[in-house]
């Protein structure tokens, strides 16, 4: 449990970020002119499409993890009885490299990534989203949600990565759930309420979002390169369910 | 036969066949290809803020949601998540599926639905009837499941195969849009306004409503919509969609400007000086929309395969469930129909050709070069040997001094006389010969009482002498006496093929100047490089067989035949298709249009002036010659592409065909490998992107215009000056 705390809690640090990108398309949501109701209800249906969308990438990771693990279990099973672990081992070292990688240029290192996801956010796809936000339909929100989830962001990549080191359709999801949850109250507030957070804590919260993803990062890479009966991360953290 | 004849695709520029998808955006018809480059142009004009545009996307949106949801839970399902749970949760959560798939594959499989009535009711069975058959049986039988209270429930199937076909459809446009990237400049001439400026008031018009003498303002980086003079302004241009030739050329008050030039830096205000409609570059624009909406022999072919293919693939598919159902559950046969139907899906062997074919010809156009017929480059590529027609392609067409032969005099005396006539003659030869002084800064004598004699040549009076220039009869019915010295270089002049004309004073003949059509300067390495590329050469002429020789040794052309009539050409012509296969012809297209016409592939380079009335179906820029190898590349290119295309299309269909059959490809796997199959076609068409433009070191020596100038139309004052040319 306390592991699935652990990103939410990430994740509510690291949506002070998200406010960069994902909050402009947020307040751009702005207030509907049929009351405060309906505007709650703008920016919940906004969230669900993300959240959904995370969670179903949370869901994929998490089956592919288990996919290779399977199989590389499945053909060398007979030979090496501990191939299952050599493979989710391997799997643990890669995620974990990529969420160290993700969480240095949370501290303005290794900006690779940034370029990346700031190219693709001015493409054509990100751009016509924004018709969306205009469009008086009231599914537009949720649509725009979905869609909005898939945009390139550090942060789902390397939960996305997180959740294919669990190995499992269900971890998986959870936690990118669990994720996607935790930038909830941040994105809700930014729709309702505006900025209310200045930049400097804006930067804070980056700080400890790239905290949160450097610790789950040397976690996981732990799980890959430390003998079995030395988990401490896991152990700190009351067991993993995979 | 239909009256979507010659419609493109408003996304990707390709025909869009029988049955557009027809939509009004933003106020304009637009017709689409598919459903794909449907959702593609509308994501690329969401920008505007438009309702129209966005309400595809909220669709989508909407649709992704809920198949996304299914996918969840279906995953969190088959992973066993609910096991531990009560049982009896599991009827709820198919409920739960059922309720979310219900609006998700009406939603998402619409399109696809329309598209297989709209067809279907004149009688076609396309490929979307593959998917929406396939769909619908997993959804049916998932939704009798659900109410029978079975657990074996296939909605995550049936949403998922329609959102990778939607997503692959997407991706697809995506890349077909970048075929058309090259073309857009020639189809904009039809759509294109102008800012026409009447007095104080300027207005937008469309290019069609100017007419002659009217005014238009081009601002920096716009494209000149019309032919006209610069009145006012000062900018450069870039002509390369209409000359082939990418660079600036500067134009000042009074300069001629080319409809379809980009005015690159600064604003120019054009009288216009002729219709909008008859610029060459609206033709261009005719013409291109034309090529681009008929089919290739391939294409046709691969349609028809497409065609008879649907129908196969139903029976296959029923096949293959009741052989399964014998020995599986019948939702299990179902199921292994279903990948049959949806892996079958022949959408890539349609694509196959019309995209790599538009590549080629939007690179091409990019240069100068009109295709007129999409068949043309694949029967290029086919192509062993080339005829080429002498004068005006293989020659600059028009004659030049070679040689002077004189007594007792100098050749600039000989030069000036025969200037001071020639000067004010209109004849070819004559305008060869004055350049020809000029190039030599020789001032034409000043002569009194000139008059042509019609067919013979032409005389008048210098310092008080009578002095003539013609051909030997002239000077016989003046009686006056060819030297012996002059009568032999003059004869075997003329058994050279060259054009004689004997100048005379003082009652008796003093030169002969010869004259004749030269080679031009990239001819010889253009047919080595044609050589190289492992093509026969040959020369079909209407021009005695002396000069053709000549001109055939100069250039490398080893056979030669001189001396035909239009209809002999188009015989010889004949015989060579006997010996060789294809043949194409290349020509000027001014004088050799029957055989041009009667070539398989007929080429035409430059002076061709109505597009309309040409009859090549490749029409090459002025001084476009050295392009011909190029040209050669590129149509095997695309050649290459279209087979590559088809292999993999044919040969992935069948092999995932047979996996699915033997039950080894999953319903949402194949679905993935379908799509996946559409976009390789896609993207090893885009490879045709990567070929490499036309090299202009084909041609020896870097001509600057000024040069190119006297190639063309008068003698460079090496000639003359060169040993062996002067022989008193």
């Amino acid at each position: 449990m306390a592991y699935y705390l652990v990103i939410f809690a990430a994740g509510f640090a690291g949506s002070l970020h998200c406010i960069g990108m994902c909050g402009g398309f947020a307040c751009a949501l702005g207030h509907d002119q049929r009351g405060g109701g309906a505007t709650v209800l703008r920016h919940l249906l906004y969230n669900t499409g993300r959240l959904t969308t995370y969670c179903f990438l949370g869901g994929l990771a998490g089956a592919l993890g288990q996919v290779i693990c399977t199989t590389q279990g499945l053909t060398a099973a007979p030979l090496l009885n501990g191939s299952l672990d050599i493979a989710q081992r391997m799997l643990a070292i890669v995620a974990g490299l990529l969420m160290i990688a993700m969480a240095l240029q949370f501290f303005g290192l290794l900006q690779v990534f940034h370029r990346l996801a700031i190219g693709f956010g001015r493409s054509t796809f990100a751009v016509s989203l924004r018709s969306l936000l205009t469009a008086r339909s009231s599914a537009a929100p949720l649509a725009f949600g979905v869609f909005n989830g898939f945009l390139p962001c550090p942060l789902v990549y390397a939960f996305a990565a997180q959740a294919a080191s669990t190995a499992g359709a269900l971890p998986g999801f959870l936690v990118m759930a669990s994720f996607g949850l935790g930038t909830f109250p941040a994105m809700l507030m930014m729709g309702g309420v505006g900025r209310i957070l200045g930049p400097a804590w804006r930067l804070r919260g980056v700080r400890l979002a790239g905290g949160f993803i450097l610790l789950l990062g040397l976690i996981t890479l732990g799980r890959g390169l430390l003998p079995s009966g030395a988990h401490i991360g896991l152990a700190w953290l009351g067991g993993h369910p995979a | 036969m239909t009256a979507h004849g010659n419609i493109l695709c408003s996304h990707c520029s390709l025909p869009v066949g029988r049955r557009p998808m027809e939509r009004r955006l933003n106020g304009e018809a637009c017709a689409f290809c598919c459903y794909g480059c449907c959702i593609a142009f509308q994501v690329k004009s969401g920008r505007h803020e438009e309702w129209d545009a966005a309400w595809l996307l909220i669709q989508l949106g909407v649709g992704g949601f809920l198949s996304m949801n299914i996918m969840m839970f279906s995953l969190l399902l088959y992973s066993d998540a609910f096991t531990g749970v009560d049982a009896g949760v599991l009827p709820w959560i198919h409920l739960l599926l059922w309720i979310f798939a219900t609006p998700a594959v009406v939603i998402l499989g619409g399109p696809y639905l329309r598209e297989m009535w709209l067809n279907g009711i004149q009688g076609r069975v396309t490929s979307s009837a593959l998917i929406v058959l396939g769909v619908a049986a997993a959804y049916l039988y998932s939704a009798f499941a659900v109410f029978e209270g079975s657990t074996h429930v296939y909605f995550d199937t049936a949403v998922m195969v329609l959102m990778l076909f939607t997503v692959g459809r997407y991706l697809e446009a995506v890349g077909r849009a970048r075929a058309a990237r090259d073309l857009e400049p020639l189809l904009a001439a039809e759509s294109e306004s102008a800012t026409v400026v009447d007095g104080a008031s300027e207005f937008r018009r469309p290019v069609r409503e100017v007419s002659a003498g009217m005014l238009v303002r081009v601002r920096p980086g716009e494209r000149i919509p019309v032919d006209g003079v610069v009145v006012e302004g000062e900018s450069n241009t870039d002509e390369a969609v209409i000359t082939g030739e990418s660079r600036q050329v500067t134009k000042g008050a009074g300069s001629k400007v080319i409809a379809g030039s980009i005015n690159v830096d600064g604003p120019l205000l054009i009288q216009s000086s002729g219709d909008g409609t008859a610029t060459r570059w609206a033709q261009i624009c005719r013409s291109v929309r034309d090529a681009l909406s008929r089919r290739s022999p391939t294409q046709r072919l691969a349609d028809r395969v497409v065609g008879v293919s649907v129908p196969l693939v139903f029976a296959l598919a029923g096949l293959t469930i009741v052989y399964w159902a014998q020995s599986l559950p019948f939702d299990r046969a179902l199921l292994i129909g279903l990948s049959v139907l949806v892996v079958a899906c022949p959408c890539a062997v349609g694509l196959a050709a019309p995209m790599a074919t538009s590549l080629g010809i939007g690179r091409l156009a990019r240069h100068g070069c009109l295709v007129r017929d999409p068949g043309v480059l694949e029967t290029l590529a086919r192509v062993r040997l080339l005829a080429f027609d002498k004068t005006g392609t293989l020659t600059a067409g028009k004659a030049r001094l070679v040689g002077v032969d004189c007594e007792e005099v100098g050749i600039d005396d000989v030069l000036a006389r025969a200037a001071g006539l020639e000067r004010l003659s209109e004849h070819g030869l004559a305008q060869a010969i004055v350049a020809a002084a000029a190039a030599r800064g020789i001032r034409p004598l000043a002569t009194r009482d000139v008059r042509t004699v019609p067919g013979r040549g032409i005389r008048g009076s210098a310092e008080g002498r009578s002095v003539a220039a013609g051909s030997s009869s002239l000077m016989n019915d003046l009686g006056w006496p060819l030297p012996p010295a002059l009568a032999e270089p003059a004869r075997s002049r003329e058994a050279n093929g060259h054009s004689v004309v004997y100048v005379g004073w003082g009652e008796r003949v003093h030169a002969v100047l010869s004259l004749d059509d030269s080679p031009l300067p990239e001819a010889q390495a253009t047919i080595t490089a044609l050589r190289e590329r492992g093509l026969n050469v040959t020369l079909l002429t209407g021009d005695l067989a002396p000069a053709a020789e000549r001109i055939a040794a100069m250039v490398g052309i080893k056979t030669v035949q001189a001396g035909l009539s239009p209809e002999a050409k188009r015989l010889a012509l004949d015989r060579l298709r006997h010996d060789h296969g294809s043949v194409a012809m290349v020509g000027d297209g001014l004088n050799d249009g029957p055989v041009l016409a009667a070539a398989d592939v007929g080429i035409a380079v430059g002076s061709a002036t109505d597009l309309a009335r040409e009859t090549a179906a490749l029409v090459l820029p002025a001084d476009g010659l050295w392009m011909l190898p190029w040209i050669v590349d590129v149509a095997r290119a695309v050649r290459r592409t279209i087979l590559t295309n088809l292999m993999w299309a044919f040969g992935y269909n069948l092999v995932a065909l047979t996996f699915a059959a033997f039950g080894l490809l999953q319903p949402i796997l194949a679905a993935a490998v379908m799509a996946g199959s559409s976009i390789l076609v896609v993207v090893n068409s885009l490879r045709l992107e990567r070929l490499p433009d036309p090299v202009p070191s084909l041609i020896p020596e870097k001509r600057s215009s000024a040069a190119a100038e006297s190639a063309r139309h008068g003698v460079g004052v090496s000639m003359l000056i060169g040993p062996g040319i002067e022989r008193s």
